[in-house]
């Protein structure tokens, strides 16, 4: 479950910001390339939420600089990594 | 007057932030991108608060967010009348902590000053200049709905109303959530 989880998320990133999987590292943070930017980030959102089926608040949407941050947030709504 | 909403407080300029204030504008990642480079001193930042703090055509603010100051904002009527009875504002403002400023909290206090500038004072449309050499700062506002109206070194740019809540809604849809949670037990 952990590894479906954990290429579910690399696939929501990569889908919400169109670029390709190999691309999404943990290293990897919000306004650092030009993919992803606000709108980008709202997409995000909304893939991960559909993706595992959770529902994001404000500071963790604030809080989600990066792919490392993201894996440490949704695991804090019960997502195994 | 305090503004406050999508996750962000603006506290209108006091004394006691001049200090502050003067040495995040004279932190050269602030003035890089400010018309103005040279640097201010402590007279000069208390002349300024002075004179703001009697002009009804401005109004200056410190963003907070959980209770520790991240920036500064600010609004002022372009045509010099009160900004109660304008019609076009000039909005500004900068994040200084770094944490915060490529991250969408950025969006916060803009939406609390344009949402004040639209709906409460009910001004025609906003207006700005940006550096051309500040590409981040253009994006920043054309994803808020401006519109480029005159390119240049220095490039001019305009929102008007309905072009801000068609851009703003699903950022005000984020900053504004209550609590999150698994859905099914939403």
């Amino acid at each position: 479950m952990a590894s479906e989880n954990q290429s579910k998320l690399i696939a929501a990133f990569a889908t919400a910001l169109n670029i390709d999987t190999s691309l999404v590292k943990d290293e990897l943070a919000y306004n650092t390339i030009p993919e992803w930017d606000s709108t980008a980030h709202m997409s995000l959102v909304a893939e991960l939420e559909d993706v595992f089926d959770i529902m994001l608040d404000t500071d963790d949407i604030i809080d989600m600089s990066s792919v490392l941050k993201a894996k440490e947030i949704v695991a804090k709504y019960g997502v195994e990594l | 007057m305090v503004l406050e909403g999508y996750q962000v407080k603006l506290v209108p300029v006091g004394a006691s932030d001049l200090e502050m204030l003067r040495a995040w504008r004279n932190d050269p990642k602030i003035s890089q991108h400010m018309l103005t480079k040279a640097k201010i001193t402590k007279a000069q930042q208390i002349r300024w608060f002075e004179k703001v703090s009697q002009d009804a055509s401005q109004k200056h603010f410190v963003i907070w967010y959980k209770d520790k100051p991240i920036g500064a904002a600010n609004i002022k009527a372009l045509d010099g009348k009160c900004l109660e009875s304008t019609s076009v504002i000039e909005p500004g403002l900068y994040i200084y902590e770094d944490k915060y400023r490529a991250n969408l909290l950025a969006f916060a206090p803009t939406l609390l000053l344009n949402d004040f500038s639209f709906y409460d004072i009910g001004v025609e449309k906003l207006k700005a200049v940006v550096l051309a050499e500040n590409q981040a700062a253009l994006n920043y506002n054309q994803k808020l709905g401006y519109t480029i109206v005159n390119e240049g070194p220095l490039i001019e740019i305009e929102l008007e109303r309905l072009s801000y809540e068609v851009a703003s809604k699903p950022l005000k849809g984020l900053l504004s959530r209550v609590s999150g949670g698994k859905k099914s037990g939403v």
